[in-house]
This record gives C-alpha cells, structure tokens and sequence, in this order.
C-alpha cells in the first residue's frame, strides 16, 4: 500500500437552516474551499466519494443529485453509509483508493440537510420488530445506556455538563460551527430542557445542515502538492450486532471503539494515547459518551473520566484537547460530521485550523460512531 | 422557493424463522421465547436465527421469563420509562416499557413481564414489565 495524505479540507457553515442553498450547491461549497485549500482544479479529481444519510431527508439516491456539486460527473463516484459513522469510513475508503494505487486523488465530500426532511422518522425507520415498535432513536438509545454508565463508573450530571460547556466555548473559536456560545456555564447545561432522562437539551447533539470535505492524495501527488501533508498513520473500523439489549454495558464497553482506536495505535505506534496524541476529534454524540470514551480510546484508567474533564486535561489548552472545533455537539449535520472529525484533524496538522489551532499539532486522532454499531478511527500525523 | 410534501411508506416485513416463533409463541401462550448458543453458551432474547456474536446456526428455543431483571432505563418526558430488562433465563437484555409506579429505579431490580389482553404477535402484546414489590408490600 502507498502512503497517503490529506492536503486540503473544506466546510460550510453549518447551521440549523441553509435553505439560502440546495442540496448540490451545499455540497459545492464544500467541495469547492476544500480544492481550493488543496490548490487544485476540478479536473485534477480522479475519484468522488459521498457521505449521506438520505432517510434524514426522505430522498433515494442523494448521489444522483448531490454527485454534480461534488465534481463527480465523468469520475467513479459512490456513497457509503453506516450510520453516524458514513464521514469517517468514505474518508477511509478514499484513503484506501489512493493508497491501493486505484487513484491519485480522491475528493471525498459528507453532507446533510436535517432542515429539509425529518430526522427522527429517518431513526425509526430501523428494526421494524423490536426497535421500531417500542421505542426508537438516538436520544433513548444513549438514555438507556448512560443510567447505567453514571451507576457503575460514579459520572455526575455536572461532569457531564462540563463537556457541553468546553464545546460551546471552543466552538466559539469556530467560524463553522453552529451553536457557539464563549460565555456558556454549567448552569446553562443543567437547567436546559429534560430530553430524557439524565439527558438535557444541551448534553445532546444537534441537528445541522452543513456539508464538508476532503482532499486525499497519494503520497507521492501530496509531496509535490503540499509543503505540510496531514499523513494518514493508521485507519481502522469495526462493526458490532447491533441490537441494543445484546450487548452488556454499551456505552462502557463500546467494543467498536475500544478495537478500532486498539488497532489504530498499534499501526501508528501510539501505547500512551493522552502524552503521545497532541489533539483529539471524536465523534461524541452526548456529553456523557465523551466521557465513556475518554476511557475507551485510553485517555485515562476507568473511571477517570470525570476527574479528566474537571482538571481541564481535554481542554483546548490542556494536555490532550479534545474537539478544540466544538464537536459534535456544536455541529451535526450527521453525513458530514464524520468527515468534519478528519477535516479538523487534518487541518491541525495542515496548520490552518484557526483561532482553535493547537500550536505545533503533530499527531491528532479522528474518530466516528455510527450508533452502536460502527465506529472508525484514524490518526494523522505531519511525517509519513 | 420552499417545497413542502410529506410522503407515506408502506412497509411488509417478514419477521423469519426465530422472530416469527417469538412473536406466535408470545400470541398463542404468554411464553417469552429464547435462543440458546452452544458455541458461547449464552442464551439471547428475542429468539435468533443464528448467533449475533459467534455466527452459530440452528440455535435452540428455550423459555426464558416471566421474571426480569433491570439493566438499565431512562425517563422520557410524556412517553414513559423505557428500559432494558433482562428476561430470567437469558444472558442478553431486551428493549421494552417499565410500568408504573416508578420510584427510583436502580439497576438488578426484579421485574415481571406484563401481557396484554388482547394479542396479535407483535412486540407491544408485552404491555411492558413492572416491578416487583418485596414481601407482598
């Protein structure tokens, strides 16, 4: 396998509503800042993958209409999808295009429009059996596996809380995302609306649109193309059963995640993740699975994780910061936050991540959850 | 310009071997239904094909039930406590309703499952799973 890199990243501004845009003129914007941050043409695209959900907005095919935006017209083009995980594993399909020889560069674009359809419909549309009749969707999925989570581990609602607010502040630094807030308190988190139980409005993610994209290349086209590549170190993913009473302990075993990221520092010679790992971005869907996975991904022993967030170690300057963007629960638009969680790595090492750059970032990891069913994680670093 | 429309979606879905047995022993006589692995010696509940975790085929149905025990739960606003319950005699838990009255929950509380009168093989012929008041209180 050749050694690859990303050279370039673009995103919109997420928000709750673009309806200023289409669903193809979202995913040009995308496409477009990220050749433009690569210094390339459309033409010099080999291959386009997609990223998409298209239950959240009741429409077959999205690559049938969105494929055009993403410069895909006379190109190999497909869509994956696995659920929250869609960015990050068509960013690792096109790492694995490029590193097979298959292409030279890949452009691989995620999008969502959660404004234009309804998300919760597109949740239930799963098990019609045992999920869709009882009870279905994100939010009761982490519900149930968080009383149990806060049970065994000792977890507080008010470490929980402490997450949403290191979002909304570090996503203050971030003109893309889509809830800021540079003065929010741990007040505002507990005394936000009961979503179910011990869930608030502001532990849970939101719902975006917003689109975002990546440059993959070859090693040999990302040495010429890019004075500072983000070197793609390691990549893996895992899938699990998926029904929800068949697994002890979700949310603290989280055996998708444990594996791939177990994986991924193996490839990338990573055996102490908080000192080696200079910048995080994980795919945290509610505060409290942040935290479970603060232990999943090594950052800390079990039962940690709380001490973890109250000492500030993954804020954005502590030890190890973690979604210095924000995060997800700054901005969720569900097909492109995977690939937005490698475009913030990415660009951290690139150096362009902004007023949250983490000075001198040399090795970050991405990762991406797909219910419980999926997760992937990637680490980039600045040498091959 | 905004286009509003709302589209319908039809569904017939077969439930298969195991969901079907499941759902018509749930009908036809009250019995929660299980499958046992050889292989991992676990039994899981609902009834399964094969075995999610080792592949397994041709597994075995085994009563599990009527009593259950809580893994986990949540309270949703408007809708109710859902749970995750795990039926005597199984390894693995099911998602269902826990039913009121409700104080304080704490995981390893006994349950009892509760049938609905009225049963047409489908999950909701389980009303959802009360708890069980200790010495007759």
């Amino acid at each position: 396998m050749r050694p690859v890199a990303i050279i370039g990243t673009g995103q919109t501004n997420h928000a709750r509503c673009r309806d200023d845009v289409s669903q193809p003129e979202l995913v040009r914007e995308a496409a477009s800042r990220a050749l433009d941050d690569a210094g390339l043409q459309p033409a010099d695209v080999d291959a386009v993958i997609l990223s998409n959900m298209e239950l959240f907005e009741g429409r077959a095919l999205p690559e049938l209409w969105v494929g055009e935006g993403a410069f895909a017209n006379g190109k190999p083009c497909m869509k994956i999808a696995t659920g929250g995980t869609s960015g990050t594993s068509s960013c690792i399909a096109g790492f694995h295009q490029a590193a097979s020889g298959l292409f030279d560069i890949v452009l691989v674009v995620g999008f969502e429009k959660h404004s234009e359809g309804h998300t919760q419909t597109g949740m239930a549309l799963t098990d019609p059996f045992w999920d869709r009749a009882v009870a279905s969707g994100a939010l009761g999925n982490f519900a149930l596996s968080i009383s149990q989570y806060m049970a065994e581990r000792g977890v507080s609602e008010e470490q929980a809380a402490r997450v949403a607010v290191k979002s909304r502040r570090n996503a203050a630094r971030n003109p893309h995302a889509h809830l800021s807030d540079a003065n929010a308190t741990i007040e505002d988190v507990l005394n936000s609306r009961l979503l179910a139980y011990p869930i608030h409005l502001m532990d849970m993610c939101p719902q975006s649109d917003g689109a975002a994209a990546i440059v993959v290349a070859s090693g040999d086209k990302a040495r010429k193309l890019s004075a500072k590549p983000a070197w793609v170190k390691a990549a893996a993913t895992r899938h699990e059963q998926p029904y929800i009473g068949d697994i002890e302990q979700r949310l603290l075993t989280m055996r998708t995640l444990r594996d791939a990221s177990r994986s991924a520092y193996a490839t990338a010679g990573i055996t102490e993740p908080l000192k080696q790992l200079d910048l995080a971005e994980i795919y945290e869907p509610v505060t409290y699975a942040e935290l479970a996975w603060y232990e999943i991904l090594g950052f800390c022993a079990e039962g940690e994780a709380g001490h973890l967030i109250e000492a500030g170690v993954t804020g954005i300057d502590g030890e190890l910061p973690v979604n210095p963007s924000g995060g997800v629960l700054s901005a969720n638009p569900v097909g492109a936050t995977g690939v937005i969680r490698v475009a913030e790595a990415a660009a951290q090492i690139l150096g362009r991540a902004g007023a949250h750059q983490i000075e001198g970032a040399k090795t970050a990891l991405a990762t991406g959850y797909g219910v419980y069913a999926w997760a992937d994680a990637v680490i980039l670093g600045s040498a091959v | 310009m905004i286009r509003e429309e709302a589209i319908k979606i039809p569904f017939q879905y077969a439930a298969g071997t195991a969901g079907s047995e499941f759902l018509i022993n749930l009908r036809d006589h009250r019995q929660l239904t299980g499958s046992r692995c050889s292989d991992c010696e676990r039994t899981l509940a609902p009834a399964r094909a094969y075995c999610p975790d080792c592949g397994r085929e041709g597994l075995h149905s085994v009563n599990i039930g009527p009593g259950a025990e809580l893994v986990s739960w949540t309270i949703v606003p408007d809708k109710g406590v859902f749970a995750l319950v795990r039926p005597d005699g199984a390894d693995t838990a099911m998602l269902h309703k826990l039913l009121g009255p409700i104080d304080d929950p704490q995981p390893g509380i006994r349950l009892q499952v509760v049938f609905r009168e009225e049963r047409s093989g489908h999950i909701n012929d389980i009303e959802g799973f009360a708890i069980v008041q200790e010495n007759g209180e």
